[in-house]
């Protein structure tokens, strides 16, 4: 499997099934490739999984979540230390690591869940920004505990996928208010508690959002609401961006945009709220607040 | 007290004419004589005691009369030893009493005066001698010491400045002040004590403020550690190691009052004695020697010096064209790392910001145009003006505290205090070496004093600074602290070797090493 092969099934993943994310797409991919490699040596293999990823990032999804799910994935799976000589049993190994580690990300959605749901009280009142799969299982598990709250959701442009947010939640039967990015500052004394996902989680315990992320924060800082992060820990990447002009580009633009238009004149897909408005972060590892991104951070990969 | 009056008392016996064993006689005879007279006797004490002028009048009494008084009226029995020392004791009190007033008989009021003058005197002539000796044996020390730093006074000018040290002393850092004292006494002991003389002349290096700079004074504390280890011979009957151990403990404690140590120096010094304790002792002194040696460079090689390189590294990455960056002090890590994006070829301006009294600012500029790198160069005071147009702001650290508080030369606190205001990021770059266990939350539980003369001087103008003359005032106290600390959340990330981080993760890295060192 090569170059444009991996970019398809990539694609066709994330197509198939809505509820999969992208970096879970991202690594089902790797191991699909480990499954069908044909090389002889772990180097070879590592070689065309690097390969694999750079082709992924080429795609048209954002690349925050494949950088940090597909790192996270040749730092424990490929690059952790294996004890057998022979290559075939290596290449099995690698996959029971792999499905593995793909059930254990299918898990942490349902812990941070369980855990998050339970900050959802009677008569709340909720905004959040852009479409994001966890929060809105969080949102479906507090409606059928029968609590009964009111939820805001962001158009967010460009693509304007909150309206798709709100039909999913009407669906559900919750109560849903589509509101304009721009009234962000508006409903804020309303609501009483922030709910975002998110697509990557940065050193700082900040994170890399769909663009108005930032705003929304800000916001909630200056109304004094808490602003509540729900994310999987293999969204945690090793990436320190000072301010919004230091995040990379690849992170704020498709590879197409990249290549083809002047960047000034484009607006970024995402931005980077700093980890001083964020309240709380939801994940697989249990609440963590801000600064305890960085300890994870620390005890992975050091 | 009784050993000086005993003197007095054998003298005034003399003038009675009486000697002890002629007293004995007589009391012998009293009391025979009591038996006789008990009821006189017991009229006298009634008579005597309340009003001693009485006894003036009865001066013509004679002598076994006025003894009598004193004896208790136990006579009749036969006496004990404790009943006769009791007997004597008192009598010897009489006897004084008698003596003075025989004394006002014989002599006039002025000879009087002029006896008890006298006795006074002699009282505290001896007093004094025996506290005044000790004091010939500390005034050479105090000699030397001056000698060496301004032979032009005189011991007792001296004397005056050491009384008005403590008056000038700002009372909020009382405990930072080091005593000057135990300062001298200790140099007195490196000569006693074994200080290598690499140590010592550390030591004046330090003092003289010649080495500045955590990185540079942790360099030289490992050179001249590596050159102790080198020289070091174990006397007989000793291990090497426990020997050094000894050894380093006095050189630590010299360089310590020359200068209190660097958390650098101190972190440095952990890990080697740890290396020390670690060491296998069926090795040969010299075998140990090598690996200790190699310890030390090891040291220097990964903790510093590739740390730097790390940092360096790092940080290049975040600058970018167009970039203004303002840097504050001198720090030998953020020059290195402006220098090498300068060979890097990124474009970009720095702003040096500066204070007095040390001013260090100058080197690094100096040294940044020498690279070609354009600069400006403006006054703490000016900070506000340029902080507009920075876009990073690049400091060093002298530690890095567990609580997240970034500890540094004065004033860093300010800068990053501003940048915060005008939402400039700030990066603090600074190896792991130096992070430290310590805990701190404002600048005056531990920090360290400098020369507070320099601040009366001033370096820009030719006329003399108006603060010259006020060395004697009591009232005027400046202060010269070389520390400060900086609250996490005014600093936006730590620069390491290991990676960029939050300040909060200090004790993350720390529980780190101490994993990988035990």
């Amino acid at each position: 499997m090569e170059g444009e092969k991996v970019r398809q099934y990539f694609c066709k993943i994330i197509k198939e099934d809505e509820d999969v994310s992208v970096g879970v797409a991202a690594i089902r991919t790797l191991l699909e490739i480990i499954k069908h490699s044909k090389s002889e040596t772990v180097q070879e293999l590592e070689a065309n999984l690097k390969d694999a990823i750079s082709q992924m990032k080429n795609s048209n999804y954002t690349v925050a979540a494949i950088n940090s799910g597909c790192e996270l994935f040749l730092r424990f799976i490929t690059l952790a230390s294996l004890d057998t000589r022979d290559f075939d049993e290596c290449k099995k190994i690698m996959m029971d690591r792999g499905h593995l580690f793909i059930k254990k990300l299918d898990d942490s959605r349902g812990k941070i869940v369980k855990l998050a749901s339970n900050f959802i009280g009677d008569g709340s009142r909720i905004l959040t920004h852009s479409r994001s799969r966890v929060v809105l299982q969080t949102l479906r598990k507090a409606h059928k505990q029968n609590k009964r709250f009111e939820v805001f959701v962001t158009i967010s442009a460009p693509d304007n996928i909150g309206t798709r947010m709100c039909k999913d939640l009407e669906a559900e039967g919750i109560p849903c208010t589509l509101i304009l990015d721009s009234a962000i500052g508006y409903i804020m004394e309303q609501v009483d508690f922030i709910m975002v996902g998110t697509e990557g989680v940065v050193e700082s315990g900040g994170i890399v959002n769909k663009v108005g992320t930032n705003t929304m924060a800000v916001c909630a800082k200056e109304i004094n609401k808490p602003f509540y992060v729900l994310t999987e820990s293999f969204k945690f990447s090793r990436l320190f961006p000072l301010d919004q002009q230091d995040l990379p580009e690849e992170y704020k633009y498709t590879s197409e945009v990249r290549k083809s238009c002047d960047l000034r004149k484009i607006h970024p897909l995402v931005d980077y709220t700093p980890p001083s408005y964020i309240t709380l972060l939801f994940t697989d590892l249990g609440i963590l607040t801000p600064s305890a991104v960085s300890d994870e951070l620390i005890k992975l990969y050091l | 007290m009784d050993k000086k009056k005993e003197p007095l008392k054998k003298e005034k016996v003399a003038e009675d004419g009486l000697t002890k064993k002629e007293r004995r006689a007589l009391k012998v005879q009293v009391k025979k004589t009591e038996i006789q007279n008990v009821i006189q006797v017991n009229e006298t004490i009634v008579e005597n005691k309340p009003n001693p002028e009485k006894e003036k009048q009865k001066q013509n009494v004679s002598h076994k009369t006025n003894d009598t008084p004193n004896d208790p009226p136990v006579s009749g029995k036969l006496l004990s030893d404790k009943e006769l020392r009791k007997l004597e004791w008192e009598k010897k009190l009489t006897d004084q009493k008698t003596k003075e007033l025989e004394s006002v008989k014989a002599l006039s009021k002025a000879e009087l005066k002029a006896k008890r003058r006298e006795q006074q005197e002699s009282q505290r002539s001896a007093k004094t001698s025996s506290k005044v000796e000790p004091t010939p044996t500390k005034t050479p020390s105090v000699n030397i010491k001056q000698s060496k730093t301004e032979p032009k006074k005189s011991p007792v000018q001296k004397q005056i400045i050491r009384k008005t040290i403590p008056i000038q002393r700002v009372q909020l850092v009382q405990h930072l002040y080091i005593d000057n004292s135990s300062e001298s006494n200790d140099k007195n002991s490196i000569l006693h004590n074994k200080v290598h003389p690499a140590f010592v002349r550390l030591g004046t290096q330090y003092s003289n403020k010649n080495v500045l700079g955590s990185n540079a004074r942790c360099l030289a504390l490992l050179a001249a550690l590596k050159q102790l280890v080198d020289n070091l011979q174990t006397p007989p009957k000793q291990e090497f190691c426990r020997y050094l151990e000894t050894v380093l403990k006095s050189c630590t404690n010299y360089l310590q009052n020359c200068r209190p140590l660097a958390v650098s120096m101190i972190n440095a010094l952990r890990n080697f004695n740890l290396q020390l304790t670690q060491i296998d002792t069926n090795l040969n002194d010299n075998e140990k020697r090598i690996k200790l040696q190699d310890v030390i460079d090891i040291y220097i090689n990964d903790d510093i010096r590739k740390a730097g390189e790390a940092i360096s590294m790092r940080v290049r990455e975040k600058i970018s064209d167009g970039d203004v960056i303002l840097t504050y002090g001198c720090s030998s890590l953020i020059r290195k790392i402006l220098l090498e994006a300068h060979k890097d070829e990124k474009k970009f301006e720095v702003i040096i910001v500066d204070s007095r009294p040390l001013l260090e600012g100058k080197e690094m500029l100096r040294r940044l145009v020498v690279a070609g790198i354009k600069c400006s160069y403006v006054l703490i005071n000016a900070l506000s003006y340029v902080m507009n147009s920075v876009t990073k702001v690049i400091l060093g650290a002298h530690a890095l505290l567990t609580n997240g508080y970034v500890m540094s030369r004065i004033g860093t606190a300010q800068v990053a205090l501003l940048a915060r205001a005008y939402n400039k990021p700030v990066l603090v770059c600074c190896e792991t070496y130096k992070f430290s266990e310590r805990v701190q939350t404002d600048s005056f539980v531990y920090n360290e004093i400098g020369d507070a003369d320099l601040l009366r001087t001033t370096h820009t103008s030719e006329t003399e600074s108006p603060l010259s003359k006020t060395k004697d005032m009591n009232k005027l106290m400046p202060l010269n602290l070389l520390y400060d600390v900086t609250p996490p959340d005014l600093v936006t990330a730590v620069v390491t070797e290991i990676a960029i981080l939050p300040c909060t993760s200090v004790p993350v890295v720390l529980r780190i090493h101490a994993d990988e060192s035990t």
